[in-house]
């Protein structure tokens, strides 16, 4: 007897709504059973985890606040990704985005020019773009895998951050902390909600979603880009060109991590620092498949991930969770969550032996 | 950066505040109630920087059973931070540690938005009427660490690992080459910045290309890890950190720590903070304030030189020595320090210039 799991021919309805439902409730089980052992109150616990991110409005709002960055990258990793193309280094296009959008304040810290704005977030946009085309460039023309390129660049940028910040963009009044000067008005992004600290990035991001959702369903070009990703050959046959699949792909993720990234300095930040990302850049990757890819998928996808990592930040001030622990919630609750997907599309079916004939 | 005033937590806490006022105060002092939130960096381990700020805020329980203390560790600086300190204020937490010079803008934000709370910040130098930043004076151990390292060095080369170069860090690395000169002049000093407060695998490289410069005793300024101890140890150099001893993990090489217990400064501020007297003020802790202390010395150091390393101790403690006492001269040897002055604490916290004797260039 073995196991066995096969394709299903279309995924169970029910079984739909059943999949985030048992994760959760698993996910509930392990972490009763890690808070007993940590001797922690698993009712606190799991308040401050699950419902607190929705029910008080500070902490509601600030699961938009990060939802805006994680959307926006994961739509933009999402094109590449539906085409096969992986662009695994989103993290480092951020960081460059976040630094060319940097230039301009840090230049002009008592800047009030009203374009301020707009020009930091097109040249945080270019800045992600430029870091893009580069591993584009190496897959082309080398057909150097993106995946190792992209992740590559991102620890090439976290350096580049790192010179600027202890060099020529140092705070002259810092005493010396790798950190830039506080951004004048002119440069930080308009808040949403009053009383917030959700910025226009929000809009940004719902924008870029309905985009892609456009382009997808809509636009032939969409339909192009998938198969010149999935079946080079297949698209070439049809005048679809692989190496157009893969710098759209890169040059629009690095754009939308760029511009991602532009919007933190220019928003909750305030101003260039060695912590401009915590790590949104590989955080969208995981927002982009638990989307399923789809962009409205992204939507949703991202704001409760982004409820998850608020939850988790909430659950360590009121139930004195360990930071591993809040982890270790988080990794379950995506794990069981990934795994249920897998039995929606595959069914797990015993497979007898089948009877031996002896000679 | 403008941070909006976080709307609920601000009534509820301006409610609680109004509570508290309209109570009759009790005629005895009934057990201290004191939540105590504390936010670091990095992962409050076995030992370093964050497990000594959170071994002088446990030092508060010994107010009473009504002292609670949160622990928010690994935070990165930044939006999250800001959200973090604003939920411990919203959950009741009303004296707050910031273990992070980068914590400094959100928390002034915090301390502004909430006058009922107190909080402490780490080497920042921000100053608000309940807003207090402070730093240990690692200086006047480092000095102590100079004479016993030029006793103990065969090769005259000291080394060090240094996190970032800020003035703090430049102060403890110029003290100790200072206090080697003391004992012998010709001694040197190389560094090598990391440039991270936690990266173990750079650390551990930087210590092997001073070993391999002829280091034979190193410095690990600033590490959260033993990785610059236990390198040292392996390759038979000496080794002293600072904030928490890691004398387990180079029984034989270990020179000792420059040691940090915040817990006399802590409860005297919690105590304020409760007795509502609480004010905002800069403080630069000293061994003189019980807070930087120096121990597991080696067994190693010759007596005659142990025997200086006391009287200077005396003497600093007594508050008649500092290292920063001229004449210094920088690096390219014009005067720094005039013969007889000594530096102000101003001058010290700014301090961007190495001493003769440093033969790295500072990064600019």
């Amino acid at each position: 007897m073995r196991l066995a799991l096969i394709r299903r021919d279309t995924a169970a309805r029910g079984a739909m709504i059943a999949a985030p439902a048992v994760a959760l409730v698993l996910t509930i089980l392990c972490s009763l059973v890690l808070f007993a052992v940590l001797g922690k109150p698993a009712g606190t616990a799991l308040y401050a985890l699950l419902l607190e991110p929705f029910l008080s409005w500070y902490s509601f709002s600030e699961v938009l606040l990060k939802m805006a960055p994680l959307c926006l990258i994961a739509q933009g990793l999402a094109i590449g990704f539906r085409a096969n193309v992986f662009n695994i280094g989103a993290e480092g296009q951020l960081v460059i985005g976040a630094i060319a959008a940097s230039a301009l304040p840090v230049w002009y810290p008592d800047g009030t020019s009203a374009l301020m704005l707009p020009a930091m977030l097109l040249l945080g946009g270019l800045g992600g773009m430029a870091w893009g085309a580069i591993a584009a460039g190496f897959r082309t023309r080398f057909n150097a895998n993106e995946i190792l390129v992209t992740l590559m660049l991102a620890l090439i940028a976290a350096q580049v951050l790192n010179y600027l910040l202890l060099g020529p963009w140092k705070d002259p009044a810092g005493f010396n902390f790798p950190q830039s000067v506080l951004f004048p008005d002119a440069a930080l992004l308009p808040i949403l909600l009053p009383g917030t600290r959700v910025n226009v990035s929000l809009l940004l991001a719902l924008a870029a979603s309905g985009l892609a959702w456009v382009v997808m369903r809509h636009r032939f070009s969409g339909y192009q880009l998938l198969v010149g990703g999935m079946a080079p050959r297949a698209a070439a046959y049809a005048g679809f060109s692989e190496r157009r699949a893969i710098w759209i792909s890169l040059l629009v993720g690095g754009l939308a991590a760029g511009l991602a990234g532009a919007a933190e300095v220019a928003g909750p930040l305030g101003q260039l620092q060695r912590s401009v990302s915590t790590g949104y850049g590989y955080s969208a990757i995981i927002v982009a498949y638990l989307g399923g890819l789809n962009p409205l998928g992204i939507v949703l996808s991202s704001f409760l991930v982004s409820a998850l990592f608020i939850g988790g930040d909430n659950a360590m001030v009121s139930a004195g969770l360990p930071v591993a622990a809040v982890w270790v919630f988080q990794s379950l609750l995506l794990v069981f969550y990934l795994g249920g997907l897998a039995f929606l599309r595959y069914r797990l079916v015993v497979m007898h032996r089948p009877a031996q004939s002896v000679p | 950066m403008q941070k909006p005033l976080d709307r609920r937590s601000f009534l509820k806490s301006s409610l609680a505040a109004g509570t508290a006022l309209a109570l009759p105060l009790p005629a005895f002092a009934a057990e201290d109630t004191l939540n105590v939130a504390l936010i670091v960096p990095s992962p409050a381990a076995d030992v370093g920087w964050s497990h000594t700020l959170l071994a002088g805020a446990k030092a508060l329980e010994e107010f009473g059973p009504g002292v609670k203390i949160t622990l928010l560790e690994n935070i990165a600086e930044g939006p999250d931070a800001d959200r973090i300190m604003n939920k411990t204020v919203a959950d009741g937490n009303t004296f707050i540690i910031l273990g992070s010079f980068g914590y400094m803008n959100g928390g002034l934000k915090l301390a502004k938005a909430h006058p009922e709370i107190a909080v402490l910040h780490a080497s920042g130098y921000q100053v608000a009427p309940n807003f207090s930043p402070f730093g240990a004076r690692y200086y006047q151990g480092t000095y102590l660490m100079g004479m016993a390292a030029a006793a103990l060095s065969k090769t005259k080369k000291l080394g060090c690992v240094g996190a970032f170069a800020i003035p703090e860090l430049i102060t403890s690395i110029n003290a100790w080459t200072l206090g080697a000169q003391a004992v012998d002049p010709s001694i040197d000093v190389s560094v090598v910045w990391v440039n991270s407060w936690f990266d173990p695998a750079s650390e551990q490289e930087a210590a092997k290309a001073l070993l391999a410069q002829g280091v034979d005793v190193i410095f690990s300024n600033a590490q959260d890890t033993p990785s610059v101890i236990t390198v040292a140890e392996e390759a038979g150099a000496y080794v002293f950190n600072l904030n928490s001893s890691m004398k387990a993990y180079a029984p034989k090489k270990y020179l000792g720590v420059v040691g940090t217990d915040w817990s006399p400064y802590f409860k005297a501020n919690a105590r304020a903070h409760l007795d509502g007297t609480f004010a905002g003020a800069a403080a630069w802790l000293s061994m003189a304030d019980k807070v930087v202390y120096v121990a597991d010395l080696n067994p190693d150091i010759p007596a005659d030189v142990a025997a200086r390393m006391a009287e200077v101790q005396a003497a600093t403690l007594a508050g008649t020595l500092s290292p920063f006492t001229g004449p210094i001269s920088g690096q390219d040897g014009t005067e720094k320090v005039a013969a007889g002055v000594t530096l102000g604490d101003d001058m010290i916290l700014s301090m961007d210039w190495h001493v003769q004797g440093v033969t790295t260039p500072l990064p600019k």
